[in-house]
């Protein structure tokens, strides 16, 4: 299949599946979720394709380009590129997986199932649109559902929780399209003035934005990302949104809408405001080293398992922004310095948001697990599931390693990369970075035994807890899979991504150096 | 050709136990819980490894034409093919005198001008190269490698060795795990009930598999990177077999405590290959070669330079150390220079790695607690190969050591030795005893790389993997044979009913002693068991140390006494044991012989543990250890003031018979005082613990280094996690809240003005037209005459006004 | 005698006056219908004199044809009107029509 034609069907198909859905019987639960089940999957399949047809020696993959609003130039126009296919596949399979254990969701399936297409529709588009314009209106679109999502089928304090999420990430949104705004007017609102690749361009050439606007346009873009990633301090939603949505809903969260931070750093703020970028560049790299700590130590302190595996995420995904950040230049010349070291850093941390996806779904999946056998969550109400369920019990401690970073499962190699390219960056902050992993095994560790470990279960309904079936099995195996294959040969994410990620830093480091021009030609006429 | 045989053999020996635990973790979980398949697996795998390690050591052998025997004693002559030709005659068992070999380090050190030519001539004893790529970036490559040289395939063929011994002691150890209703008697439910529960002999097994494969990847690895992901590795396994009785608190918080100290020690290691890779732009051990025969990236190891006499080359004005060389290329990612506190900082960190897995001071406490796993894996895991393996990594990692480190490896070691040891006397769990007396030895190793005794260390490495893992194993034949009784009062008298374990256990203990015969010739030939030789050259070492830098004398006096208190705790724990009479007349009742599927093992392993070491530093053992070793270690390092001297192999041997002879009256004396405590009788053991009991109870409580961390590391620790997440809950969230808040508040007033003024006047307008409607209706009477009269009216009315307004 | 323009307006106004009190007066809704009759024939006798008497000329009896007209198609429509009315209430008088009351 023309892989163009690929990128729309990607977004379209599950947003028609949506709509088939109308057709069936409300009464036939298990129809409809083998429908939405197939629609994932088919979605799923059609992202490995696209894998399958991307040549990473092409870089940019364009679609055709279609006018939407032509009056305010905006534009239809889609495109993959190494750093966004890893993260269209991670979506078609977490949606995918995510499908597979919705089986557990009863009320109003219907509109659960439409809502769930709904929002993989979205999540794809945010990956796949390189309009500015589309890229925001998929930002948006995949709020709403999510809201819906956590508000309707959560727990008990969902309404606060969807509520606080909605919030926090319109508030990040609105950020973003002052930004947005701002690159429409100061590139004269030409034809490509939401054209991400020519804004990118342009930015790399030094004629976007003067280096001063490039620092409030890449704050604005930077909050309204890292409340997504999220970043310390505007986590706090991420815990209450995590306990209180259904396990898919979390598995969604966690594997995917995080990446959409870490995502839209990468896509849009580096390339678009590199001198900003580079400005802020040492508040990045502080800022991930504290949300891995902080996260860290509030994960030790939590006692909902939930709780701990979303504080977790927070811990992880502050790698994320460590290593995308850690840039750092000769500050006379604007030279980058240790350029290699930075690709490491980029590339850990893209390898990062992929191995988080794998590994915090399945810490997820395996939570609710077991929440829908017991009905609840207390870490000190448990004890001796490896001995009640043994084959979950055995995938769930798989699964976990993978968070804690164990070597030859996916959570190693980012974590690592990202660690030991810091140092050429900043020694003190790798070494508080570093020590993240003593306190990452710490919690993870501490919470296998309280739940997995010990002579018996402590918790209300012991009868429950049934061996996993078939279909948790899968799920679990699937993930832990791909856990093993991404630690053992990373190299497999890494050749897609590299040659991108390359690409972005080079255009970036270039319009750091121009931005830096300016400012000394500036400087010199004031002289 | 070697390079790929050798690599497709240790390849082999490494890959086989991987694919045995994916065999048997899943056939075991679907399989029957009474079948001993998966044992024999396991020991199928580990089997095939150790013979392919042995074939691959003599195939390396074949390729250097056994060089490193005939003169591997003298490393330096391998650069001198000319100097070496007379020597052919130094036989292994030939006594050697401090004579002939400084005659040797003169002829070599003559020799080294022509280093380039006797390269050329020398065998390749060293193969390196990639397997596969992990990732690129630029110039920075990270990839799995090997690295074979002589220590590679020493140390492959002991794990493989002494996992196959104890694959088969386990079969029989482990055998009640084969029954559907397993009763664990250790693990207790609230009702006070024992733990029933599918016996997991299968799982054991694939656990010892995974452990053999992470363990051989951790030798076979190319570059430092690799050496820490297999690092972690064998830490996950040990994880996994400490806490192999789920079912125990103790087991599972032994398990934990075991991989959180050697995270604290990886978070060090994490920051040495931090500052390696920074600066170096590689982690592998050696060179890169294109296919061409050209070197693309030089190795770790030749980018460290050594002039002529040892030293780090350093910009005489920055203080800064060169990296690389001309004759070795540096297309990485490296700086050229790198500081030389970093490059301390790097050894220091790597070592911090060496100080968690090997359990030295200050992070020793978690071996003891690791001995809730089965003994097999005591004996495996926790004493002859993980724990070994920070040693092994110090040596490999030596070219990379500078002073300060190697000093800091030396007292550290030091420190260990002797607080392990002291515990040692007092334990009464028998494995306890041989937990402390493992970090007591690994503290002696340590010690020995410390003092730039690079051979030493290493040779009472495998020496101790030998006669360690026997004693473990005798350990578990005894605890088996008591029915899971590992309380040394309780036994006694046990030789009469197992007098093989009691037999190989003396062999042990003998060995670990350093017990030996004084030969006619000298120390050297001292008919003594491998222990003897492989103590003997750390204490010489150390002596010849203290000898060149008087300050540091305690790193000789601390392992001498030390030595005096290994012989005494470890006859202790064969007194109390086996000989007397029994103390527990219930345990000595059911007390019997292990079957030979574990007494096999014993003998086999007693043999080596005796034997191994046969010919002491001119013997095959050391020859083949020593095969590859650094260079300039052999030369040693002159110091200068300011700087440390480094004894090299010259003023080694000059003090060895004084050490031995030294080492041997304390081991003496520590046997006779054990023999005269528990062997012979006539002292009450326990007026003396009762005269010495503070000291007795500090000692027994491992010098309250538990007690410590838990108050200044986990208490803390836990406190600032619920700190942060209070943090979060009120602060964060509170600050969330309060925003809430006060929009509400906003909005409620937004309400209030919305509702009282702009609502108001709208509604005022509407009010008044209303009400002005409302009072005219009644002008709307409806009858039509009126209408008629009001009609009249308005138009007369109309006139009047007219005509009054414009008269005219 | 010359009667001048002051004696057609004076009898048109007496007319006028008339209609009006009539309609003022009777109750009953023919009375009132003739009451209308008079004042629109009230104001033709003054058009048709302003007609007579000044420059209005053709213009003024056009007019007054017109309320001719007018008034002959009022009074079917007031008649019918009335007839209905008599239909509901059996009387026509017109005080009972007090349906628009405000």
């Amino acid at each position: 299949m023309n892989p163009l034609f690929l990128l729309s069907i990607l977004i379209f198909l599950p947003l028609i599946g949506a709509a088939l859905l109308l057709i069936f019987d409300e009464r036939n639960a298990d129809a409809m979720r083998f429908w939405s089940l197939g629609v994932t999957l088919l979605t799923f399949i059609f992202s490995v394709t696209l894998w399958f047809q991307y040549n990473p020696a092409d870089g940019m993959l364009l679609a055709d380009v279609k006018e939407w609003v032509p009056s305010w130039n905006i534009y239809y126009r889609l495109g993959v590129d190494g750093i966004s296919l890893p993260l269209v596949v991670l979506t078609g399979l977490v949606s995918t997986l995510a499908m597979a254990a919705s089986w557990s969701i009863t009320k109003h399936v219907r509109g659960y199932l439409i809502l769930f297409l709904m929002l993989e529709a979205g999540m794809m588009g945010v990956f796949l649109s390189l309009d500015f314009f589309l890229f925001y209106v998929f930002w948006e679109v995949m709020l709403l559902p999510m809201y819906f999502l956590i508000g309707v089928w959560g727990g008990p304090r969902r309404e606060y929780a969807a509520i606080k999420f909605f919030l926090y990430t319109l508030a990040g949104s609105v950020l973003m399209l002052v930004a947005m705004l701002m690159f429409y007017f100061y590139s004269g609102a030409q034809s490509d003035s939401f054209n991400l690749v020519a804004l990118a361009q342009s930015a790399s050439a030094g004629t976007l934005l003067s280096p001063g606007l490039q620092i409030t346009a890449f704050l604005l873009l930077f909050i309204g990302f890292a409340i997504k990633l999220p970043a310390f301090p505007v986590h706090t939603w991420l815990p209450d949104a995590h306990v209180e949505a259904p396990t898919p809903i979390s598995m969604i969260l966690a594997g995917v809408l995080l990446k959409m931070g870490g995502y839209g750093i990468i896509r849009i703020a580096f390339p678009l405001c590199p001198y900003g970028a580079q400005y802020c560049a040492w508040g990045l790299v502080a800022i991930g080293v504290v949300s891995i700590v902080y996260g860290a130590f509030a994960a030790l302190a939590q006692t909902d398992f939930k709780r701990l595996v979303a504080y977790s995420s927070v811990s992880h995904m502050g790698y994320v922004l460590l290593g995308l950040a850690i840039w750092k230049i000769n500050e006379a010349t604007g030279e980058t310095l240790n350029s290699d070291y930075w690709q490491m850093g980029l590339n850990g941390a893209m390898f990062q948001m992929i191995a988080h996806g794998i590994s915090s779904t399945g810490m997820f999946f395996m939570v609710g697990v077991v929440y829908d056998r017991v009905h609840h969550r207390d870490l000190n109400k448990f004890g001796g599931l490896m001995g009640l369920m043994p084959l979950y019990s055995g995938m769930a401690a798989g699964l976990f390693f993978a968070g804690l970073g164990l070597p030859g499962l996916c959570g190693f190699i980012g974590e690592v990369f990202v660690v030991i390219s810091t140092w050429s960056f900043s020694p003190l902050l790798a070494i508080i970075a570093a020590s993240g992993v003593i306190l990452t095994a710490g919690y993870i560790l501490w919470a296998l035994q309280r739940v997995y470990l010990g002579a018996e279960y402590r918790g209300p309904h012991p009868e429950a807890l049934t061996p996993s079936n078939g279909r948790e099995n899968a799920v679990a195996a699937i993930l832990l899979a791909l856990a093993v294959v991404l630690g053992v040969y990373p190299s497999l994410l890494f050749d897609v991504m590299t040659p991108s990620v390359r690409n972005m830093a080079k255009a970036a480091e270039a319009g750091y150096q121009k931005s830096v021009e300016q400012l000394n030609q500036a400087q010199a006429s004031i002289d | 050709m070697t390079g790929e045989t050798l690599r497709n053999l240790l390849m082999t020996a490494w890959l086989l136990p991987l694919l045995g635990f994916a065999i048997e973790i899943f056939g075991g979980f679907w399989g029957s819980r009474k079948s001993r398949a998966a044992a024999w697996l396991a020991v199928a795998c580990i089997g095939t490894g150790f013979i392919c390690s042995a074939t691959a050591l003599v195939v390396w052998g074949n390729a250097t034409h056994w060089a490193v025997l005939s003169h591997g004693d003298d490393h330096a002559d391998a650069h001198a093919p000319a100097a070496h030709e007379g020597k052919q005659d130094s036989a292994p068992a030939q006594p050697q005198g401090a004579a002939t070999d400084t005659a040797r380090y003169l002829t070599a050190s003559l020799a080294a001008s022509s280093t380039e030519e006797a390269a050329a001539a020398r065998p390749q004893t060293v193969f390196s190269g990639t397997i596969y790529r992990l990732a690129s970036f630029g110039s920075l490559q990270l990839s799995i490698d090997y690295y074979i040289d002589s220590l590679t395939l020493v140390m492959f063929t002991m794990v493989t060795f002494i996992a196959t011994c104890i694959h088969l002691f386990a079969i029989g150890y482990m055998s009640e795990e084969l029954t559907e209703e397993y009763v664990d008697h250790h693990a207790h439910l609230r009702n006070g009930h024992h733990v029933h529960r599918p016996g997991r002999f299968y799982r054991f097994f694939a656990f010892l598999s995974l452990f053999c494969f992470s363990m051989l990847g951790l030798v076979i690895a190319g570059n430092i990177f690799q050496i820490f992901i297999f690092w972690e590795l064998v830490g996950i396994c040990s994880f996994l077999l400490i806490g192999f009785y789920t079912e125990r608190k103790s087991a599972s918080n032994a398990a934990n405590k075991a991989f959180i100290m050697n995270r604290v020690g990886d978070f060090g290691f994490l920051i040495g290959l931090m500052v390696v890779w920074t600066y170096f732009g590689t982690f592998q051990f050696g060179e890169t070669v294109d296919a061409n025969g050209q070197v693309v990236q030089a190795g770790l190891f030749q980018m460290l330079p050594r002039d002529a006499d040892g030293n780090v080359n350093r910009n005489p004005e920055t203080g800064e150390v060169m990296i690389g060389s001309a004759s070795s290329p540096n297309p990485g990612g490296n700086r050229g220079t790198i500081p030389y506190f970093l490059l301390v900082t790097a050894g220091l960190g790597v070592f911090a790695g060496c100080i968690g897995k090997s359990a030295q001071f200050p992070l020793q406490t978690w071996l003891p607690d690791a001995m809730e796993g089965p003994t097999p894996v005591s004996a495996l895991v926790h004493s002859a190969t993980m724990v070994a393996a920070g040693v092994y990594l110090v040596g490999r990692f030596y070219p990379l050591f500078v002073h300060e480190v190697l000093l800091t490896i030396a007292y550290v070691g030091c420190i260990t030795l002797f607080v392990a040891a002291t515990i040692a006397i007092v334990a009464t769990d028998i494995k306890k005893v041989l937990a402390y007396s493992t970090i007591s030895q690994l503290g002696y190793m340590m010690l020995g790389l410390g003092v730039f005794g690079w051979g030493a260390g290493l040779f009472h490495l495998v020496t101790h993997a030998f006669f360690k893992s026997l004693m473990f194993l005798c350990s578990g034949s005894v605890i088996y044979g008591c029915h899971h009784e590992q309380e040394m009062p309780k036994m006694g008298g046990l030789w009469r009913k197992m007098p093989i374990t009691a037999l190989t256990m003396l062999v042990g203990v003998i060995a670990i002693a350093g017990l030996a015969v004084p030969g006619l010739v000298g120390l050297s030939s001292a008919f003594a068991f491998s222990g003897f030789h492989s103590k003997d050259a750390v204490v010489a070492t150390a002596l010849a140390f203290v000898k060149a830098n008087p300050a540091h004398y305690l790193l000789f006096i601390v392992p001498l006494i030390t030595a005096g208190i290994t012989a005494f705790y470890m006859f202790r724990l064969w007194f109390y044991t086996f000989a007397g009479t029994p103390r527990d007349a219930h345990v000595y009742e059911h007390c019997h012989e292990t079957p030979l599927i574990m007494t096999g093992p014993l003998l086999v392993l007693s043999l080596l543990a005796a034997y191994c070491a046969w010919g002491g530093e001119s013997g095959v053992l050391y020859r083949l250890i020593t095969g590859d070793q650094p260079a300039w270690v052999h030369h040693g390092i002159a110091g200068s003031p300011e700087s440390l001297t480094l004894p090299g192999h010259a003023a080694v041997a000059a003090v060895h018979h004084e050490a031995g002879l030294l080492a041997l009256i304390a081991a003496f004396s520590g046997t006779f005082v054990a023999w005269l405590l528990y062997g012979s009788g006539r002292v009450n053991v326990e007026d003396i613990r009762r005269q010495l009991s503070g000291v007795h109870s500090f000692l027994a409580n491992k010098w309250h280094f538990d007690d410590l961390y838990d108050a200044i590391f986990m208490r803390p620790m836990h406190v600032v996690g619920r700190f942060c997440a209070w943090f979060d809950k009120t602060i964060f969230d509170g600050i969330l809240h309060a925003s809430a808040r006060i929009t509400l508040v906003v909005s409620r007033w937004d309400r209030t003005f919305d509702e009282v003024v702009v609502d108001g006047l709208v509604n005022l307008v509407g009010n008044t037209t209303w009400s002005v409607g409302n009072a005219m209706k009644h002008l709307q009477t409806g009858r039509l005459r009126q209408y008629v009269m009001f009609i009249v009216a308005g138009v007369v009315a109309l006139f009047a006004i007219l005509l009054s307004t414009f008269p005219g | 005698m010359q009667f001048g323009l002051q004696a057609y307006l004076f009898v048109g106004a007496v007319l006028f006056v008339c209609g009006l009190v009539c309609m003022a007066t009777k109750r009953n809704g023919i009375g009132v219908l003739m009451g209308v009759e008079l004042v629109l024939n009230g104001a033709n006798l003054n058009f048709v004199a302003f007609s007579r008497y000044t420059s209005l000329g053709l213009d003024a009896q056009i007019f007054s044809l017109f309320v001719i007209v007018l008034a002959a198609a009022e009074a079917a429509v007031a008649l019918a009107i009335a007839l209905n009315f008599y239909n509901n209430h059996l009387t026509i008088d017109v005080d009972r029509a007090n349906k628009l009351k405000g």
